[in-house]
């Protein structure tokens, strides 16, 4: 299935082209495959975030499904 | 173009119109805005450098009830940026906040809620908002508001910042709407993590930027 892959701010270089940005990745995941799975896939560092799908709250065990845009925001401290 | 239509002519529902056009009575000061955004509830997490500057721009605004959420009190390095006075250092920042609030406007009806936040506890404090302001300074606490505010309160719009810290370009602060009722103020990225200093000037242009944006909300205007 296909699904976008969002990353915003310091995790834009994780995307696989290196090419940094905010615009959709598209990744051909398998049936089932979980946000859980594409954070591991991508490597995302084990720092705070907050995930959406289609514009709504989601969590990393979540199942993906086709036509799916996830997006992934980290905050950074400060206030 | 009057900002409210009134009656419609078979006696149905007001309705509601575009604000751009307001009537005659003094643009500074409109009665009909200002009448609307009293009947708001604010709900502000923390109160340090961007819940303090927000929530008195929000009084000075019109809004006519914040809750006023920190477990914290006023320490002298807070004065740099924070909207308190020497004479409060050692204060509940709850209470410090809503003494300078009332100086202000003695008639804004505030909710203190003096504790510390938590996944458990912060949808009680904050359920009778119209619009949340998340003001923390940790990003592991953004994220955990963020989070359960947009999943159990998907209807409820959330401002909230990151990315302030430091003496980089105010004009890099922007405010962006992330998903369905998630708005983000700040340049995303300077972190007080990486050693940057947080400055009143930065701060404080995100902490109107928070400010503005909730009173875009409360007068009908969902995007930045």
């Amino acid at each position: 299935m296909k699904v976008d892959v969002v990353l915003f701010a310091t995790l834009a270089k994780y995307q696989p082209d290196g090419a940094g940005g905010r615009h959709p990745r598209t990744f051909d995941l398998a049936e089932g495959a979980t946000i859980g799975d594409v954070i591991a896939m991508l490597g995302l560092p084990d720092e705070p975030r907050v995930i959406f799908v289609n514009s709504r709250h989601a969590d990393e065990g979540d199942a993906l499904s086709e036509g799916d845009r996830l997006a992934i925001f980290p905050p950074v401290a400060g206030g | 173009m009057a900002a409210t239509a009134g009656r419609a002519p078979h006696g149905g529902p007001s309705v509601q119109l575009p604000l751009d056009d307001p009537p005659s009575s003094d643009p500074r000061t409109n009665a009909e805005l200002r009448a609307r955004l009293r009947a708001c509830t604010v709900a502000i997490i923390g109160c340090g450098g961007l819940g303090s500057n927000a929530a008195q721009m929000l009084v000075r605004s019109g809004i006519g009830r914040l809750v006023l959420v920190d477990h914290d009190r006023v320490e002298e390095d807070n004065l740099n940026r924070q909207f308190f006075f020497r004479d409060q250092i050692g204060m509940l920042k709850t209470e410090a906040l809503a003494e300078n609030l009332r100086r202000i406007q003695p008639d804004v009806d505030l909710s203190l809620m003096t504790e510390r936040v938590s996944s458990q506890t912060l949808i009680e404090l904050v359920r009778s908002a119209d619009v949340i302001i998340e003001a923390v300074d940790t990003a592991e606490a953004k994220a955990m508001i963020m989070d359960v505010c947009t999943r159990d309160l998907p209807d409820v719009p959330l401002v909230t910042a990151s990315g302030l810290a430091g003496h980089g370009s105010a004009n890099a602060i922007v405010t962006e709407r992330l998903s369905d009722n998630l708005y983000v103020v700040g340049d995303l990225t300077s972190d007080v993590r990486s050693g940057l200093a947080l400055f009143a000037s930065r701060v404080g242009v995100a902490a109107a930027a928070e400010a503005h944006m909730v009173v875009r909300l409360l007068l009908g205007y969902p995007e930045p």
